[in-house]
């Protein structure tokens, strides 16, 4: 698959000068790319993207659940409220128009995380037997 | 449509200035879900450097002989997870001002610096490993 960037030159450069982008490849060569004639497979692929994110906080909130459980659940609610912010972006197929809060929003969790992460390390010290408490 | 040379370094001081998100023209919709699936990577790669470094902090047996030596770990890779988190909102921003003005994505410095930060960290890890076989 194209890299973003060189996908985004090209196609760009194609609807700035279609002639050129004739001269290119031909006038019978085919779409090289399956999007010019299905752009909604991108959205999918985002769809995608957002439910992995979403998984890797769900994944992070439960092991955070184990040394810190309001922590652990803060990052679990955030879990299910970026899987739904994925949802209404798939949806509405207007990424743009919200997409700077909801990216500001991941950003700040994922600080506030490493934050929490570093207080955990550094306050907990090396207490390996907070990991089991019961042995 | 053909750009002068006046006008690219024009919009390009705008796009780095951090203009407004509404300049310019919206661009093709698979670009802008490929930069959001970009800013996305690099977030959970972000919470990955963050959980790793919690792992080391709290799973790893300490390392005989030198007590600090999961912080040494465990410290660096949460920090550069908050960065990297920061970093790529920054990157996305960018790109969609660079896209919004027709201009290719600037290059990104994130890459180099995960790979000289990982490098760094195995460089650590293995310094550690051989310090404390030695003073075991």
């Amino acid at each position: 698959m194209t890299p973003p960037g060189g996908q985004a030159r090209g196609v760009l450069a194609r609807d700035r000068s279609p002639v050129a982008a004739v001269g290119e490849r031909g006038p019978a060569a085919p779409a090289d790319d399956i999007e010019d004639t299905d752009p909604g497979l991108a959205r999918e692929r985002t769809g995608l993207a957002w439910t992995r994110t979403a998984i890797s906080f769900a994944a992070l909130g439960g092991a955070l659940l184990k040394t810190t459980p309001a922590a652990g659940a803060l990052v679990l609610i955030m879990a299910v409220v970026i899987w739904g912010l994925g949802r209404v972006a798939c949806r509405t197929g207007q990424p743009e128009a919200s997409c700077r809060y909801r990216h500001l929003l991941i950003t700040i969790t994922v600080a506030l995380v490493s934050l929490v992460a570093l207080a955990v390390v550094l306050l907990a010290g090396s207490s390996t037997a907070l990991l089991r408490p019961h042995i | 449509m053909t750009r002068t040379a006046a006008q690219v370094p024009e919009t390009r001081q705008a796009a780095e200035a951090g203009a407004s998100e509404t300049e310019g023209s919206e661009p093709d919709a698979r670009f802008t879900f490929a930069n959001e699936r970009t800013f996305l990577a690099w977030n959970r790669t972000a919470l990955a450097l963050v959980v790793a470094g919690l792992a080391i902090a709290q799973l790893l047996p300490p390392f005989p002989g030198v007590p600090w030596g999961r912080h040494l770990l465990a410290v660096p890779l949460i920090a550069l997870g908050a960065i990297l988190a920061a970093a790529a909102y920054l990157e996305w921003r960018r790109n969609q001002q660079a896209l919004r003005h027709g201009q290719p994505p600037p290059r990104s410095p994130l890459p180099r610096i995960l790979a000289a930060s990982i490098t760094v960290m195995a460089i650590i890890a293995g310094a550690l490993i051989l310090l404390s076989a030695a003073l075991k």
